[in-house]
């Protein structure tokens, strides 16, 4: 379980690439990876082990930094992505990224596995987006309560293309008519920003940042089996308008028979 | 021969047992290696599965590809100097 970055619990980080040097600190002052993060947030006292452990804990502080600098870089354009996503703005997604780092840092001490840095701090950016930023997105929030009902749904409609004849699955399936690459980027992120924002950023998550469902349901906060159902939901809504819109653009012939019901 | 074998060994499964099982499959949440064997022995002789989970996979990188987005250069210098002064 990924640690709640904002009840602030702390916890001593271990860092693979530093181990000798944390091991060193750790040996002269088994606290001091817990003080170093309790200066970052202000509130630190000064040590009374003297002018040597400070200078390790500069140091420490200097790979923390620059750790947490190059994990931050690493996952830059997920981060973002998954912010413009989210708020469908620019501006308002590199200050939700902003924020999210800042809050990342404050705190650090609750990441308790490094192996799982990107999905911890995205669990970080979907909490501010919930609680600073949602209010103020370009949309309102909606989300119909069928659609609800249905989220919580274990035997959701799977597909849209269940249900549809063979004739149309070998139709669509053919390579030469090439239906997926046919369409344009920009319905399909259109559609994408159409979805409301629960379905949104569980398809962004899986299918576009590769995350497992265990591992989305962390950053959600919610159980796997909603993911799973999210997914089939979110799934089936693109497909729909994305339907719609190879209709419109006269890449899906009416011969091809799409029985277009649930 | 390996056919005939391979006919016995997996059990086969019922296309609504394999469409249930579609986008687990895609997504790499299927851990049970039976229930994984099962679908893809399906596949093999059910062409409507089989052209539903090549157009669900088309479909999905198509939306991985347009979705995919690159932080702008500015925020990348602004994160950089933000983290410096941490």
């Amino acid at each position: 379980m990924l640690p709640d970055a904002c009840t602030g619990s702390r916890r001593t980080v271990h860092f693979p690439e530093h181990d000798r040097s944390m091991r060193l600190d750790e040996s002269i002052n088994t606290g001091l990876t817990m003080l170093l993060f309790r200066e970052h947030t202000g509130s630190y006292r000064r040590s009374d082990a003297g002018e040597s452990v400070r200078k390790k804990q500069v140091m420490t502080d200097q790979h923390t930094k620059a750790w947490f600098g190059r994990h931050v870089e690493e996952c830059m354009n997920s981060l973002y992505g998954l912010a413009f996503r989210l708020t469908r703005n620019a501006a308002d997604a590199e200050d939700l990224v902003g924020d999210a780092v800042v809050k990342a840092w404050s705190a650090l001490a609750t990441l308790d596995d490094t192996e799982r840095f990107r999905a911890w701090l995205f669990r970080i950016l979907h909490n501010c987006f919930v609680s600073d930023y949602r209010k103020k997105s370009v949309r309102p929030v909606e989300i119909a309560f069928d659609e609800l009902a249905s989220d919580e749904c274990e035997d959701d409609v799977s597909s849209f293309l269940v249900g549809q004849s063979d004739e149309f699955l070998q139709w669509w399936a053919n390579p030469e008519r090439e239906f997926a690459n046919s369409m344009l980027g920009e319905k399909i992120i259109e559609a994408i920003d159409h979805l409301p924002d629960v379905f949104r950023i569980t398809v962004v998550l899986v299918n576009v940042e590769g995350l497992s469902y265990d591992e989305a349901a962390e950053v959600l906060g919610v159980p796997p089996g909603t993911v799973r159902s999210r997914m089939k939901r979110g799934r089936t809504m693109l497909q729909k308008e994305l339907w719609l819109y190879g209709k419109e653009a006269g890449l899906i012939p009416d011969k091809a028979g799409l029985k277009v019901t649930k | 021969m390996s056919n005939e074998t391979d006919k016995h060994e997996v059990e086969d499964i019922d296309c609504i047992e394999a469409v249930n099982l579609l986008y687990a499959y895609m997504d790499g949440e299927i851990e049970d290696k039976e229930t994984k064997a099962k679908y893809e022995h399906h596949l093999v002789h059910c062409r409507s599965c089989y052209s539903r989970m090549e157009l669900e996979k088309a479909l999905t990188d198509r939306i991985k590809a347009a979705a995919e987005t690159h932080a702008p250069e500015k925020l990348q210098h602004k994160l950089r100097k933000l983290i410096d002064n941490f």
